[in-house]
């Protein structure tokens, strides 16, 4: 059995405990009197606050129950926000405005929780994951209202380094917080150099090319790199290790060594999810996988401020999974990660807390509570199955709105479909999120859609008072909960057939999870084929007249392309002999059982991505691509 | 009956997007064409290789990640460069090519681009109309040996597809006990079968590998086999695993079954007799994933057979019922990382002792990169031809 029957196993066992308990506080007077002493308790202490109209609202808002069994239901099936399991959200405020007289001094809810020091700035942590999906530059990105940063996410990656940190710069002229996402072109994301045959109309396309660490240098130049203000994430996956490897060399290059351990930012990194939907993978799988695991390794020993991976759904989603799918397969995964990097002898407390998610919203009636579910059996699993903390238990998840339910007839009604999805978003209490373009359908998105899909963020969370006021508005309803079981009940149900197949390992090579995803992603289309799934414009309400918008593309120059592969070969007869050097013992130590990731570090700095690609898969052979 | 559309399709180089194509392919296979696949982050040279060797009717190319006009436009060069130019280059990119785009991809030879909102019925009948007719030839003459082969194997596919279940009378010399010419001098032609999922399109793809690693002037052949959907065409994905036999000094050819059972086409017996008196070195033929009581090499051209079996195949007894058990030459227990390849090796040799012939047993892991198991069948495929491993006796 794989951690993750272990996993099933739990939530089973916690869904019969809730159950037990709930039987317990009826049966049993002197229980069911303590459990409903506390909950008066807890209403007792919620704080008041005002609305702009001067309406007075709690800050929590709790369903209106007073019998035993349904409060310890409640109280343990769902948990208050902050608590375990987390259903209803892993802070305690999430988006609440901050009160306007800190008079009160919030505790904890409960006296006897082992909730750990939340504070009354919960949502003041930084979003789990900014990694967007590629191919956006400037995506904006929508983290809670009580950010201690600026909202903004300064997603870009277009043509060479310098072009993009210019990007930078002028995307980050005013924001004290410099939080930088970068994409990366085809051949980076590849692995493969500039100057390789046949790829020269790719480089700089859809992202940044990056060979080398003179690049990563360029790229971040004029950024303080170790300021607490700083922030890097990276949207990069196969490569991902080698890439990590010449960001700390560029680091070290500029502020020295005593750089590493104040780095901050996130790194893509998701090797499963790549299998399953993404494709850019460059090695074996589980060549890939201890390559990522030796990396997570280093930076979670040394580089205690850094995500060293964005668990996706995403692209999972996107590729034309079920919503259901999306969040067993994203789910699996995680605890597949955790599992491996337990099984390194890493306390799970020390991984746990540097896990994040990136999960996408789509329209389906799933995402009604697709993510509290997901943070519910994440929070079960890693506890019950891992042992883990408080901190190691919370899903902490960025989300962004579907990309694949915009369309191209009418695009503007886009609009409206990514405002119902942010909404059901935050809904769900995603820790942060991202709002897709309207004309995404069409191009890389141009200033004036990023700025209305930034401002339908704003609307909802600033100028509506839907989120600010008060917890729990518009959680626990019928319906939601009804969504809640059926979901549950269906990721569990995936996990039980991954389960069977042998754990995540054991269905990627069957090929599981990509064969249930073409599946879906078929049957998705010939339902809109044949109208059963109604998509406005397209096939219900169809302007036969319409006219295709045209848009204008940032396309890459010649020159530029040509500039890249000269300056990459300039580096290569500069380095030549300490790159044969550094990749004979990067050579040395894969082909051992060893951490490689130290003689990666070494390498990065006078090995371009290219080399260092070719070299391991000497090593350990080519990825076989899965159809 | 006419002969199915047969065409290729891919996704280009550092490109990953294969969602759509995945949902194309689906709606072509259903609507009665035969799709190559190619898969995603293919190179152009390896995409005009293939449709030269398949000798398919036009290559459809789905890109989202940028670098279209450029990719396209080599695709259709090279291919004109080879004078495959009656092969002709489709495709689309949802809203990532612009009509502005289109219009020099078309002005530069491309021959249509779908544009975002594209029904999938509107591609199929596009295909249906546009590559319905057959192939007309307008190549230069003396067209590089590739192709003149691969375009007789389709003239010998075709044929059957005219005639169901009758052999037509072919050209190609057919292989009798007699002998005549049926194979070039030094061609060796190895036979691989076993249920689906043991894992034979990895283990051919390994060993070719190693072949060309070993052999620096060899040529090899491949005639892989994939299903026909009933009453439709076919998806034919081997080439989106076998990364090592795209290669120059490889010949791929995908066949789909068209209805016939048991492992292999109607037209197999003679496009095998083509590609064994072509000067190949090995002629390496995979069937499609088969039964118990399948015995598909029953032609004489088949100097060796693999047998590639998974380690759960069940109960030990249902190795009694596999006939291939009896006939191969070698038998390989692949994935033998599995828990259970131990008591498989042990349950499978003491079931081929039975036959008292000198079949050989082999433990593999296809998927492990310089695994000892293929490095061993490999030795075995080619040492020199001896008695032992010439056919045994088989009924």
């Amino acid at each position: 059995m794989s951690k993750l029957g272990n996993v099933v196993e739990a939530i089973e066992k916690y869904n019969k405990f809730v159950e037990n308990e709930v039987k317990r506080a009826r049966a049993d007077k002197k229980f069911g009197q303590q459990m409903v002493d506390r909950w008066n308790e807890i209403k007792a202490k919620i704080p008041f606050g005002s609305a702009p109209t001067g309406l007075k609202l709690p800050r929590l808002a709790l369903p209106e129950i007073d019998e035993a069994g349904d409060i310890t239901r409640y109280l343990l099936g769902d948990g208050l926000p902050g608590e375990f399991p987390f259903l209803n959200g892993a802070y305690r405020e999430m988006y609440l405005e901050p009160l306007q007289s800190p008079a009160i001094e919030i505790g904890a809810y409960e006296k006897n929780g082992h909730k750990g020091k939340s504070n009354g700035v919960a949502a003041g942590v930084s979003p789990a994951n900014r990694a967007a999906a590629k191919n956006d530059p400037e995506r904006p990105t929508r983290p809670p209202l009580q950010q201690a940063e600026e909202p903004t996410r300064l997603f870009s990656g277009l043509m060479l380094a310098e072009d993009t940190n210019e990007r930078f710069h002028f995307l980050g002229a005013h924001q004290r917080s410099k939080r930088l996402s970068t994409a990366f072109d085809g051949p980076t994301l590849y692995g493969i150099d500039s100057d390789a045959p046949g790829i020269l109309g790719k480089i700089g396309e859809g992202g940044v090319a990056v060979d080398t660490v003179e690049d990563m240098v360029r790229l971040y130049d004029g950024f303080d790199l170790g300021s607490p203000d700083f922030s890097a994430s990276m949207t990069i996956s196969g490569p991902a290790p080698i890439i990590m490897a010449m960001y700390i060399a560029a680091a070290k290059r500029r502020f020295g060594s005593n750089i590493v351990p104040k780095l901050r930012g996130t790194i893509q990194a998701d090797i499963f999810k790549e299998v399953q939907a993404q494709n850019e993978t460059i090695f074996p799988v589980e060549a890939s996988l201890r390559f990522l695991t030796d990396m997570m390794e280093f930076t979670t020993r040394e580089m205690p401020r850094w995500y060293p991976v964005s668990i996706s759904g995403y692209h999972i989603g996107e590729a034309g999974s079920t919503p259901v799918q999306q969040a067993a397969y994203t789910l699996s995964n995680g605890f597949a990660y955790a599992e491996m990097m337990a099984a390194r002898g890493i306390p799970v407390d020390e991984f746990g807390p540097r896990l994040s998610f990136f999960l996408d919203c789509g329209l389906d009636v799933e995402y009604i509570a697709l993510t509290r579910v997901s943070r519910r059996i994440w929070a079960i699993g890693m506890r019950d199955a891992f042992g883990a903390g408080h901190k190691a238990q919370m899903f902490k998840v960025h989300t962004q709105t579907s990309g694949r339910s915009l369309v191209a007839a009418e695009f503007k009604n886009n609009l409206t479909r990514t405002a119902a999805e942010l909404m059901l978003s935050y809904m769900n209490g995603t820790n942060s999120c991202h709002s897709n373009s309207a004309d995404e359908p069409f191009t890389t998105p141009s200033e004036e859609w990023i700025r209305l899909a930034a401002h339908g963020q704003a609307i909802l969370l600033d100028e509506s008072g839907i989120f600010k006021h008060t917890m729990n508005m518009l959680s626990g309803s019928p319906g939601m909960k009804a969504v809640e079981r059926a979901v549950e009940a269906a990721i569990l149900e995936e996990f039980r057939e991954i389960e069977r197949l042998g754990g995540v390992m054991g269905a990627v090579e069957n090929r599981y999870q990509r064969s249930q995803i073409q599946t879906a992603a078929h049957r998705y289309e010939q339902q809109i084929y044949d109208g059963t799934r109604p998509i406005i414009a397209l096939n219900k309400y169809r302007n036969r007249d319409e006219e295709m918008p045209e848009f204008e593309l940032a396309r890459t120059p010649r020159a530029k392309q040509q500039l890249q592969v000269d300056r990459l070969k300039q580096f290569k007869k500069k380095n030549a002999a300490k790159a044969e050097k550094a990749l004979a013992k990067l050579a040395a130590v894969a082909e051992t059982g060893d951490n490689c990731f130290p003689a990666l570090l070494e390498a990065a700095e006078v090995c371009s991505l290219g080399q260092i690609t070719g070299r391991l898969q000497e090593v350990v052979g080519h990825f076989r691509p899965m159809v | 009956m006419a002969a199915p559309i047969r065409i290729l399709t891919a996704v280009p180089i550092c490109d990953g997007h294969d969602s759509a194509i995945n949902t194309i392919n689906l709606e072509f296979i259903r609507h009665g064409i035969e799709v190559v696949y190619l898969g995603y982050h293919r190179y152009a040279e390896d995409i005009v290789r293939a449709a030269i060797q398949e000798d398919v009717r036009a290559v459809g190319i789905s890109s989202y990640n940028g670098g279209h006009v450029e990719f396209f436009v080599e695709v259709v060069k090279q291919l004109r460069k080879r004078g495959a130019d009656d092969i002709a280059v489709f495709g689309g990119g949802g809203g990532t090519i612009t009509h502005h785009d289109q219009q020099v991809m078309q002005k530069r030879g491309v021959d249509k681009i779908f544009f975002a909102g594209t029904s999938l019925t509107d591609m199929v009948d596009f295909v249906h109309e546009r590559y319905g007719k057959a192939h007309k030839h307008t190549g230069r003459r003396g067209a590089p040996a590739d192709m003149q082969l691969a375009r007789k194997l389709t003239e010998i596919e075709d044929r059957y597809a005219g005639k169901k279940g009758r052999r037509p009378t072919s050209n190609v010399q057919r292989s009798t006990s007699k002998g005549g010419k049926n194979k070039s001098v030094g061609t060796r032609v190895i036979g691989f079968t076993g249920p689906g999922g043991a894992g034979k399109t990895t283990l051919i793809d390994e060993l070719v590998l190693r072949l060309l690693q070993r052999e620096a002037k060899s040529r090899i052949a491949i005639l892989s086999h994939d299903p026909s959907v009933v009453g439709a065409g076919a998806l034919l994905g081997d080439r989106a695993t076998m990364i090592n036999s795209q290669h120059d000094r490889v010949f791929m050819r995908s066949m789909a079954t068209r209805g016939q059972a048991g492992g292999l086409s109607p037209a197999t017996e003679d496009c095998l007799q083509l590609l064994a008196q072509s000067g190949f070195d090995y002629v390496i033929i995979e069937t499609v994933g088969t039964g118990q009581e399948a015995m598909p090499f029953q032609s004489k051209l088949v100097d060796q057979t693999v047998l590639v079996m998974n380690p759960d195949y069940g109960a030990r007894l249902q190795l009694q019922k596999i006939v291939m058990l009896d006939l191969a030459d070698i038998i390989v227990v692949n994935k033998s990382d599995q828990d259970r390849a131990r008591t498989a090796m042990s349950e499978i040799g003491r079931r081929v002792e039975q036959n008292g012939r000198e079949q050989r047993v082999l433990a593999t892991v296809a998927k492990r990169h310089r695994d000892a198991g293929v490095d061993q069948l490999c030795d075995l495929l080619t040492q020199p031809k001896t008695k032992t491993l010439k056919k045994g006796k088989r009924k």
